[in-house]
């Protein structure tokens, strides 16, 4: 067998993955925020939209990745929706840039039924994002690393992890005792999410440990990468979750959390980076080289 | 209708490379390519084989596999990628939206892109003959230009040493179905479960 790493896919790919996913998960909490945590409508339309800003910047990179990015128009030509995970995102990330604003535009004018309706669409759509994200790197059979289901569920959580992070950053500087409901809620859920990650990375590597020639040296790249085991795990991970742990338990201790979000988001992106940067081909014998 | 597939026969490859010569002229792919940064719709590559010092050179040569279950196709968003009536898998360059999505989910490294600077030197080499006119990625086609006027595709008829057979899958006494058929020729990476339509004898 042949293993090759991939070089393809870069930068501009981590950078999308992590602000789409970002983006989605933003506008998804953002509007749970509004519908179900009493946010008021400031914070329904202001957040939402970021989320959306966050996703359209993201959307730039992935364009400028094309051989030709001014056939990005074709992008909507979904002829392959029936199978393509790029099709597929296409359909979601328009769905967010049409109910997105439709919500925001509803909760704006105080139109209570439509709103909710738009929300969630907007909602399920901001999902659909952080979903797809880890879904298209799963249909490539000929990297094994990433044709395992739980690629998808790693990235998806980590999107919500981040999301929650963004949220927490902008709700730590609120005063409001909705705002400061929302706040534990977000911080709870965010616990949850960097447990449910770290289980995911240990049966990653657990996984690998079993695994192919080509999944063993896509672990054996990350494992001896100071920044997956150091940048990411320690520093994106298990920090954070102590952090915020700790200050889950405190009153007045928005500004700890504050930081651990940070640390939150630049994990985010060290792991779409790394898994993008550890893609590694298993050829037959030969056809390499 | 036919179901087109080829045999590469390992043991009777020369590795003249006479195929990668005439595959390059017959499309117009990327020969100039700096380091040849691996532009070829077909390759020969060298392997040593067998334990030092029972060892031999062996030459192997890859062509995209056209899978019935190609795994390039189910990841194109555009449908630029399409499986003709034949069964050869074939790109739309005009729906080809460029995102590398098909290279990359290619489990035999069949595909690259047909970026700007190659349609310049497409261009300059070829003048008003060239065939690429915007940026597109490209694999082999099995020569489906030739195939419609009833002659072999160019690196199976340019094989001095007989190494690649081309043929109808789906006719019995083609010299391709009767060597699939006895299991003497057999595909690459069959776990992949993506039933290539080029075999090997080795």
């Amino acid at each position: 067998m042949d293993l090759v790493q991939q070089t393809l896919w870069g930068w501009n790919i981590a950078i999308y993955l992590f602000l789409g996913g970002l983006g989605g998960a933003t506008v998804a909490l953002a509007i749970l925020g509004e519908l179900r945590f009493n946010m008021g409508k400031w914070f329904g339309i202001i957040v939402s939209i970021l989320g959306m800003a966050i996703l359209a910047f993201g959307l730039i990179f992935l364009i400028i990745d094309l051989i030709n990015p001014f056939r990005f128009l074709l992008a909507f030509w979904i002829k392959g929706i029936g199978h393509s995970w790029i099709a597929r995102g296409m359909i979601v990330i328009t769905g967010v840039f049409i109910f997105g604003p439709l919500y925001a535009l509803a909760t704006f004018f105080d139109w209570p039924r439509f709103k909710k309706w738009m929300g969630y669409i907007a909602m399920f759509c901001g999902f659909g994002v952080t979903t797809y994200t880890g879904l298209l790197l799963n249909a490539n059979v000929g990297i094994p690393f990433w044709h395992t289901p739980a690629l998808p569920v790693l990235f998806t959580v980590s999107a919500f992890s981040t999301g929650c992070a963004l949220i927490m950053l902008i709700l730590a500087a609120m005063k409001s005792e909705e705002a400061h409901h929302f706040f534990h809620f977000i911080e709870g859920f965010d616990i949850f999410l960097i447990s449910l990650e770290l289980l995911l990375i240990f049966a990653y590597f657990d996984f690998a440990r079993l695994g192919n020639a080509a999944v063993m040296k896509s672990a054996h790249l990350l494992l001896n990468n100071p920044l997956f085991t150091i940048g990411f795990v320690i520093l994106g991970l298990v920090s954070p979750l102590i952090l915020e742990a700790y200050a889950s338990t405190k009153e007045h201790s928005k500004g700890l959390a504050a930081f651990a979000s940070v640390l939150v988001l630049i994990g985010g992106f060290l792991l779409r980076y790394l898994i993008v940067w550890a893609g590694v081909f298993q050829y037959p014998h030969g056809i390499a080289g | 209708m036919a179901r087109y597939g080829m045999v590469m026969d390992v043991t009777s490859c020369l590795g003249c490379r006479a195929c990668m010569a005439a595959c390059s002229q017959w499309n117009q792919t990327p020969f100039w390519a700096e380091d040849f940064k691996g532009k070829w719709r077909t390759r020969v590559t060298e392997l040593e084989e067998g334990k030092f010092p029972e060892t031999h050179k062996v030459f192997f040569p890859t062509i995209c596999m056209h899978c019935e279950n190609p795994p390039c196709h189910s990841v194109c968003p555009t449908g630029a990628t399409y499986i003709n009536k034949d069964g050869i898998v074939l790109i739309d360059y005009d729906l080809c939206l460029g995102c590398g999505y098909c290279i990359e989910a290619c489990p035999y490294d069949a595909r690259y892109e047909y970026e700007k600077e190659d349609l310049e030197k497409d261009e300059f080499y070829f003048g008003e003959d060239a065939r690429h006119h915007q940026v597109h990625v490209d694999k082999c086609t099995f020569c489906v230009d030739r195939l419609a006027e009833g002659i072999e595709p160019s690196c199976a008829a340019t094989c001095v040493g007989h190494a690649r057979i081309f043929g109808d899958l789906d006719d019995p006494n083609s010299e391709v179905a009767k060597l699939v058929n006895s299991g003497k020729a057999k595909p690459l990476s069959p776990y992949l479960g993506v039933h290539p339509k080029v075999y090997y004898i080795k």
